[in-house]
């Protein structure tokens, strides 16, 4: 592990972008695609929500390929996995007392969402 | 992991304060908490991801009764000590060398 | 820190700390200097104000503005604020028919390369819950009415991206320039929970 002096403090906030994985992986979805954020319920880190699981959404943008949180943090190596902004109406999620012309948007990757 | 973290759409956890709005550290161990945290993660200790799992895996009730750097304290000594990077032994060790060299 | 109480607490808080500091340097695994430039970095350097300047120049500068909505890291970095741990910037933009809110229900992530340390309601338990969820409950909390036509869009911060919110350019500021532009521009705005209010 290296020691942890200024050199390497400086060059910290200097890597715009770094969280990107610069590999080729075949997104699973496209702009436009709805899609059902999966029921899941891991004991361990996740970035899906509860409150957006089984809901229908569509996806707004490929946001292109990243890790997936989930396996980072389990220590079981890096999944390089298209990441999207997915639009949901307020509505889909919160029900009908949610004003009609309100949304949310959060970012999901590949292994949270099934086409709808 | 279902646990006190996942708040979006949660009732009950108290009023809004919009006044409460500092933006800098209200005491000097709050910004080494913070530093160490980011320190920790530049040396390769342990990534962005494991520290959120290790916050989230803070007892519920203590969760919601920690400050923000409280948790990150927390976080930091909890996974520090999981990695082996120190143990609870030193730790207490190096607590009542402080509080003897301060009294 | 009012009470007593509390005083104390945070004392045995900042020994923990300072317990943590030291050990850590007696393990050669850091070096003093380097946790006071990430202190000094959180406190002095990084502050609403990068953001100010940012929405400023979007509003005076159509180019740069075009660049910042297509993609944020680049155009900030372009004015020299770079993301701190490799994360990227998604700023988003008000109008007229649209209200952007950022919240960060898992944790809480916030813009520091341009706002700073988020401030303490931003990381508050009743933000994170009911932000996401009624939004317009939130930003009347804050003075801030958002008619029915408009749609609030809410942004939940829980990827390596963050975001900021390019508000709109209030009345009456035509002929002012950049640096009296960001003048006007408050850390809320940017959050969107508010408006910026015309000079």
């Amino acid at each position: 592990m290296p020691v942890v002096d200024l050199e390497l403090v400086k060059n910290l906030y200097k890597t715009p972008g770094a969280a990107r994985l610069p590999v080729d992986v075949a997104p699973r979805f496209k702009a436009g695609d709805a899609v059902v954020a999966r029921n899941i319920n891991p004991p361990g880190h996740t970035r899906l929500p509860r409150y957006i699981r089984d809901k229908k959404g569509v996806i707004e943008n490929d946001l292109g390929v990243f890790h997936l949180p989930d396996s980072r943090a389990a220590g079981t190596g890096d999944q390089a996995q298209h990441m999207y902004t997915v639009r949901f109406d307020a509505r889909e999620v919160w029900g009908v007392e949610a004003p009609a012309n309100d949304s949310l948007r959060i970012t999901l990757w590949d292994d949270y969402m099934n086409p709808a | 992991m279902n646990s006190i973290h996942d708040m979006g759409g949660m009732h009950g956890l108290g009023p809004l304060d919009p006044s409460d709005d500092e933006i800098v550290f209200h005491a000097a161990w709050e910004g080494r908490t913070m530093a160490l945290a980011r320190a920790m993660m530049a040396g390769k200790h342990f990534n962005l991801d494991e520290y959120r799992y290790a916050m989230e895996r803070i007892d519920p009730a203590r969760y919601l009764q920690f400050s923000y750097y409280e948790r990150w304290l927390e976080g930091t000594l909890n996974l520090l000590m999981e990695k082996g990077v120190i143990t609870q032994q030193e730790f207490d060790a190096q607590l009542s060398k402080l509080s003897k060299a301060d009294s | 820190m009012s009470s007593d109480a509390s005083d104390g607490a945070d004392a045995k808080t900042a020994l923990r700390v300072r317990a943590l500091e030291s050990l850590l340097l007696e393990k050669g695994l850091i070096e003093t200097d380097a946790i006071e430039e990430l202190v000094d970095m959180f406190e002095n350097r990084l502050g609403p104000w990068n953001g100010a300047k940012v929405v400023a120049r979007a509003w005076t500068d159509p180019a740069f503005k075009q660049r910042l909505l297509q993609d944020g890291t680049a155009a900030l970095a372009e004015m020299g604020f770079d993301t701190i741990q490799g994360e990227e910037m998604v700023i988003v933009e008000n109008s007229p028919g649209v209200h952007n809110v950022i919240v960060c229900t898992l944790c809480s992530c916030f813009p520091w390369a341009v706002l700073g340390l988020p401030p303490v309601w931003y990381k508050s338990a009743p933000y994170r819950a009911e932000a996401a969820r009624d939004p317009r409950g939130v930003l009347r909390e804050f003075g801030t009415e958002i008619d029915g036509d408009t749609e609030v869009r809410v942004w939940d911060s829980n990827a390596e991206l963050r975001y900021m919110v390019l508000p709109e350019r209030p009345a009456g500021s035509d002929n002012m320039d950049a640096a009296a532009l960001a003048e006007l521009v408050t850390r809320d705005s940017m959050i969107g929970v508010s408006k910026v209010a015309p000079p």
